[in-house]
């Protein structure tokens, strides 16, 4: 709605920015700062009288319905988290942003540091910027950081007034940047100096800061601020720095040890706590479903232990069907199946959907069946399409069906149209657990994980272990050979007819029909691709990032 | 032992000792929820009193329809009798211009085919979008619904050799010629009916225009104006949009062969006020809707969906939760129950009754032995609640008259600030004393300046609505041919609500009716200003500063109201007496608990709900679910190392912009989880890297990062 609507009050303030640039000032092209939201209250009379227009008209809105737009009176209310909080665009992201926030975080922490010689703060910043690899500076070039100098030095002259509170942490620390390119490896006394001229200025701009927060009291509305959007996507150059995970030593860690994770003591009775207070709940949702409504669960953490609880406890004497929604290859159909053929002990399953929906409706009510469909990740990868989702809804709809699914992603409402929320007839649940979604991530390539490959080399040493001692030499060359020519830009991959004398030469093979049999194997694992070229010779290549290949010949050759 | 993961299946089927067939022997068992809460006795009465609702509901919904609907239905059965005059080949077809919320039209739809069904032919076919993505599925279903439909029930008797080979007819047999061959079966061949039947029109319905695919109804009506000379049908299509959307799809040729007659229904708007007027906000209902919660459902109705479907079921979840679990709610209930339910109630759910907060106030108006009796003799309790709960029924009874009279005075003032409709009023009216509100003065205040024609009119459009009112309670007398004139000075309100407080007022409106219709209306203006002045001024009619000198003195000139001034200002004081007698908040009622629902937040949450903020909230603040001691932040931006590691994880990459670098990241967080380590060992930490690269992984769950192929080991943000 539509429910899918989240709480969050946004209002575009196009007019205002229009107003507010002036036209000497495109002319000239010079970016006019983007200013917060605050900003727009506190500076500019002219915006606050308008914006008291808008509301007084809508007082009077009620004489003439058609003019001035209705506002809703109860939709909104206190606790409603605010949609500045959530969708506000950071004026520009510098990568010192994190650098700063971790140095905040410490210092701030009442932790005391255990060596007195060295503050934390001293500690993070060389850290950061000492460690013998990085040199932060490396990464804006040149003539980006002038761009921002030159503008920086336009605010100045433009809004001398404001340039000091509003410029947020980026222009904040952009001058210091430049500092930095002098002299790449400050010593740890200049960096005091710096936390020394930083901290007033900190001070400062924390000021407007709070007034932002009173202007939130007295009106929670949030301008959204288009320039802003424009000026973080403006520059094309991505301004992080270069480096990659090949630093850590010990890459390729074990997925499964995620268990030895540990949490707090204190956390650990909360999350039990929040879990006791959900399955309070439980009755309630049986209620709710048997006056054929669906459920719907939201919030942080995996509710899927939640559900299976719930399961266990409420619907032992119904028949259920579990959707894993985060598994990779489900189908629609392998659901509709279940349900048809393995529950309702039919032979096929009709084609068309609507038919199946009807097939189910009229089983189920003459065998007066009510099946509970529990949907974990209703927005899974595979249900993202609108054909699975229209399909779950007529299920849903179906009065002997009650389902009730769990969504994680936030983007999650944005599946379901008003149709097909009108079928589903969910009413939503808050069930913040902050438990560890493990099953649901098992299955995805997580982006460290996959980067460091472990689960490709596993399984790459698990297909070579069963391999033959011929099968493995020949793999080993093939292997070997894209190591050496990896420097090669477009590489093509081994000939058939070089491997095939290598091999030969090893006594691996004794003929040309050998070799093409054992390939076959590695094509049907995938091992190995075949590639033709234009001249028609067949090229073998391993589909396997290099750095990984390095690692799996290391144990071998050692 | 997880039954439910694995790398090969992602549907799990747990039967639980169900087998097919098994149920139908379980015939005793049939409501399988049920059993669970039907002894509560609070369930009772909730499903009593819902099932009332849905039956009104239904009324009403007939009510609404039924106009289009024969409307509609008339045409069907024209087009069907003059289909001689038709040209060749020329579809007649009716547009249903339904408005914006398709959910709702399912009902409207079903209604049509009934009214059909009973009235015209046996043969209609409903086909929506989603059943028909090519022309041979549209086809296919439209022949098996009009073979197969209800005919197959409904003349299964005396028809069954003729049904039976058709019924074995497979859907993919179902062409347009089968569909031939099987009507001219029925209608040319001298079948052994008693009757030769009429040419039967067959109605084909398309619920939903716009989802269709344009060129598959394009081909459709093509196909069938090749059969229209043979078969009579009739093409229905309900359009959301406008008729415009019917003529953008379709090129000339193919809407040259439909004959296209326009039906239009009520908006949305106007069916909700209807609903709402009709079946909640009236006494007979006693489930009531605070205000407030008036005031949510109205405005996720306007908007965010249009949907009256979807507004009544928010209602009956407001329902399910006032009842849920809470026997007291049991009294929630007709008048004529209330006894009965009174006497069941245990002396648990009487202490329960005793804590409500409205029980309060009225004990402190009670002396001191009623408030021990109250208080130890249960069933002297029971009798002051009967008592109560019987007053409060009789207060809502004149509380939405009332409501209603205030919405007739006061709908067609300017500047309306009450509102205009009855739900409007009703959300001011429930939330505090109106009369006690500034902008009911200002209604009176304007009601003073009326003219007497407009208020004849208002005053008896009241009166209509006061004799409606008792007609329900008890048929009206005749009218009192003539109220004793002379009783407008005594015109005092008795202290009693209910029906004598509206028979009272009835006699109290005839008699200003009549005092306003015969007013007279002329003042007399005490002159003291010399005549031959006057003539002057007359004589020269240019003079502006003359004008404005008669002008100012004309104000200053005593003016004597007029009868009707005089009479309109005692009915105005009249009414506002009136009103504040019968508009009282229902919280001021006792025992108002068990008949208002007020929970509106807890419900408001379960209605919309707000996933995005649930997760922000818990990722920025997690205190806030968790009320753990180690994570109080100073503010919602600050980070310490005792956050789970999501919330870290999410906190440091809000800093970043659109690319986050993984190795940063990753140092990042190791500074902050151990920031007195030595740098190059933190980071190296397995440990650390497991917390974050589970983090990781569950903020890309979550969608806040993806992977970034451009550059490597980086990833990008997808939001702000």
């Amino acid at each position: 709605m539509s429910s899918s609507g989240s709480g969050i009050r946004l209002r575009f303030s196009v007019e205002d920015s229009a107003s507010n640039s002036s036209p000497s000032r495109r002319t000239t092209r010079v970016r006019v700062k983007p200013k917060k939201f605050g900003d727009f209250l506190d500076l500019t009379p002219t915006k606050q009288q308008t914006y008291k227009d808008i509301s007084s008209s809508d007082e009077e809105s009620d004489n003439e319905p058609n003019e001035a737009p209705q506002k809703p009176t109860a939709l909104f209310c206190n606790d409603d988290v605010e949609g500045q909080d959530m969708f506000k665009f950071k004026s520009r992201h510098t990568k010192h942003d994190l650098q700063n926030k971790v140095r905040a975080a410490i210092s701030n922490s009442p932790k005391p540091t255990d060596s007195p010689m060295k503050t934390p703060r001293k500690l993070v910043h060389s850290a950061l910027l000492n460690s013998p690899h990085v040199k932060v500076t490396e990464a804006t070039p040149k003539h980006v950081k002038d761009i921002i100098k030159k503008r920086i030095i336009n605010e100045v002259d433009s809004d001398s007034a404001e340039s000091d509170f509003s410029g947020g942490s980026s222009s904040d620390f952009v001058p210091e940047d430049s500092n930095h390119e002098t002299d790449s490896a400050p010593s740890s006394a200049s960096s005091e100096d710096e936390e020394e001229t930083q901290q007033p200025k900190r001070a400062v701009a924390k000021v407007p800061k709070s007034k932002d927060n009173k202007t939130k009291v007295n009106d929670s509305e949030y301008f959204v601020t288009p320039d802003n959007y424009f000026m973080m996507h403006s520059s094309k150059k991505i301004a992080t720095s270069d480096h990659t995970l090949a630093r850590l030593k010990n890459l390729n860690i074990d997925e499964n040890e995620t268990e030895n994770i540990e949490l707090s003591s204190e956390h650990k009775n909360c999350i039990n706590n929040l879990c006791q207070t959900h399955k309070q709940l439980f009755n309630k949702w049986l209620y709710v479903m048997s006056e054929n409504f669906n459920i719907i669960l939201y919030g942080i953490g995996s509710k899927r232990s939640l559900l299976q609880q719930f399961q266990k406890q409420k619907l032992k004497d119904f028949p259920c069907i579990v959707v894993n929604g985060f598994f990779p290859s489900l189908t629609i159909k392998s659901i509709l199946e279940t349900i048809v053929i393995d529950l309702l002990e039919n032979n096929t399953v009709p084609s068309n959907i609507g038919d199946v929906v009807n097939v189910i409706d009229t089983q189920l009510t003459e065998n007066q069946m009510e099946l509970f469909l529990i949907v974990h990740n209703i927005d899974g990868t595979m249900l993202r399409n609108s054909k699975a989702q229209s399909t779950l809804a007529s299920l849903s709809q179906i009065r002997n069906i009650h389902t009730i699914a769990t969504i994680d992603h936030i983007n999650a409402p944005l599946l379901w149209d008003h149709n097909k929320l009108s079928k589903f007839k969910f009413t939503w649940w808050d069930v913040t657990t902050f438990m560890p979604y493990i099953e649901e991530t098992s299955y995805e390539n997580s982006l460290m994980t996959h980067r460091s490959g472990a689960l490709q080399l596993s399984s790459l040493k698990s297909v070579y272990q069963s391999l033959t001692s011929n099968a493995k030499g020949i793999f080993k060359i093939i292997i070997e050979y894209q190591l050496e020519n990896q420097k090669q830009a477009h590489y093509q991959g081994l000939p058939f007819k070089d491997l095939y004398s290598k091999c030969r030469e090893q006594f691996l093979v004794s003929s040309d029909l050998a070799l093409r049999a054992q390939l076959t194997e590695f094509l049907d694992h995938k091992l190995v691709k075949m590639k033709r070229t234009y001249d028609g010779s067949e090229n073998l290549v391993i589909p396997i990032d290099n750095v990984l290949l390095q690692q799996f010949l290391e144990p071998q050759i050692g | 032992m997880d039954t439910t993961a694995s790398v090969s299946k992602g549907v799990f089927l747990f039967t639980n000792g169900f087998k097919k067939g098994k149920g139908i022997k379980k015939k005793s068992e049939q409501p399988l929820f049920e059993k669970m809460f039907m002894k509560e006795p609070w369930y009772e009465t909730y499903k009593q009193n819902w099932n009332y609702i849905e039956q009104q509901l239904q009324d009403l919904h007939h009510k609404s329809y039924s106009v289009l609907l024969n409307n509609v239905v008339d045409y069907i059965k024209y087009s069907g009798i003059n289909e001689t005059a038709t040209l060749e080949g020329v579809i007649p077809s009716a547009t249903l211009l339904t408005g914006v919320n398709q959910p709702d039209h399912v009902s409207q739809f079903t209604a049509l085919i009934d009214i059909i069904r009973d009235e015209v032919t046996p043969h209609v076919a409903l086909v929506n979008s989603q059943d028909a993505p090519s022309i041979k599925h549209l086809v296919e279903n439209t022949v098996w619904q009009l073979i197969n439909g209800k005919t197959a029930l409904e003349n299964y008797d005396e028809e069954d050799e003729h049904i039976s080979p058709t019924k074995k007819l497979r859907k993919s047999q179902c062409t347009m010629k089968a569909l031939k061959n099987w009507y001219e079966s029925r209608h040319q061949s001298p079948t052994k009916k008693k009757t030769l039947p009429l040419k039967k029109p067959l109605v084909i319905i398309i619920p939903d225009f716009e989802s269709f695919n344009c060129s598959v109804l394009q081909d459709f009506v093509m196909i069938v104006s090749g059969y229209v000379s043979i078969m009579p049908i009739v093409l229905v299509f309900g359009v959301a949009t406008s008729v415009s959307a019917l003529h953008n799809s379709f090129p000339y040729h193919v809407s040259s062969k439909l004959l296209i007659k326009v039906f239009h229904s009520h908006s949305s708007v106007v069916y909700m006020n209807q609903v709402l007027e009709d079946i909640f906000l009236t006494h007979t209902c006693p489930f009531q809707l605070s205000g407030k919660a008036f005031e949510l459902l109205t405005d996720v109705f306007l908007f965010y969906d249009f949907s009256v479907t979807g507004l009544i079921q928010s209602i009956k979840y407001c329902m399910m939760e006032h009842f849920y679990g809470d026997n007291l709610q049991s009294l929630c209930c007709d008048r004529e129950q209330l006894e009965e339910l009174i006497m069941k109630l245990s002396a648990e759910d009487l202490e329960s009754i005793r804590q409500l907060m409205s029980f309060r106030p009225f004990l402190e108006q009670q002396d001191c032995r009623t408030k021990i009796k109250l208080f130890e003799d249960d069933n002297f309790f029971r009798e002051a609640l009967y008592h109560e709960l019987d007053r409060h029924h009789d207060y809502l009874y004149s509380f939405y008259m009332c409501l209603r009279l205030l919405c007739v005075f006061v709908k067609d003032l300017p500047k309306n600030t009450l509102g205009k409709t009855v739900r409007e009023i009703y959300t001011k009216c429930s939330a505090e004393c109106v009369t006690e509100t500034t902008a009911f003065k200002d209604c009176m205040q304007l009601l003073k300046f009326q003219s007497q024609f407009k208020m004849v009119e208002s005053i008896k459009n009241a009166l209509k609505i006061i004799n409606s009112y008792l007609q329900v309670v008890s048929p009206v007398k005749p009218l009192l041919t003539s109220p004793t004139k002379n009783n407008s000075n005594n015109l005092s309100l008795n202290d009693d609500l209910g029906q004598n407080f509206v028979k009272s007022l009835r006699v109290h409106l005839l008699t200003f009716l009549r005092q306003i219709e015969n007013a007279n209306t002329e003042t007399t203006v005490l002159t003291n200003v010399s005549p031959e002045a006057d003539g002057n001024d007359e004589n020269v009619p240019g003079n502006r500063y003359k004008l404005k000198e008669k002008l100012l003195k004309a104000t200053r000139v005593d003016r004597v109201q007029s009868e009707f001034e005089m009479v309109r200002s005692r009915f105005v004081s009249y009414l506002e007496d009136m009103f504040s007698k019968g508009l009282q908040s229902a919280r001021t009622q006792p025992f108002h608990e068990i008949l208002l629902f007020t929970d509106v937040s807890n419900v408001r949450k379960n209605i919309i709900g707000s996933p995005r903020g649930a997760v922000h909230t818990a990722l920025s603040n997690p205190v806030h679910y968790l009320q753990c001691s180690c994570c109080q932040l100073p503010s919602s931006d600050s980070v310490t190392e005792s956050l789970p590691d999501v919330c870290l994880a999410y906190k440091l990459h809000r800093e970043c912009g659109m690319y986050i670098n993984l190795y940063d990241w990753l140092q990042a967080f190791a500074t902050v989880l151990h920031p007195d380590e030595e740098d190059d060992q933190r980071h190296q930490h397995p440990l650390t890297q497991l917390r974050f690269t589970r983090a990781v992984a569950e903020l890309q769950f979550l969608g806040f990062i993806k992977s970034y192929k451009r550059k490597t080991d980086h990833v990008m943000r997808l939001t702000w």
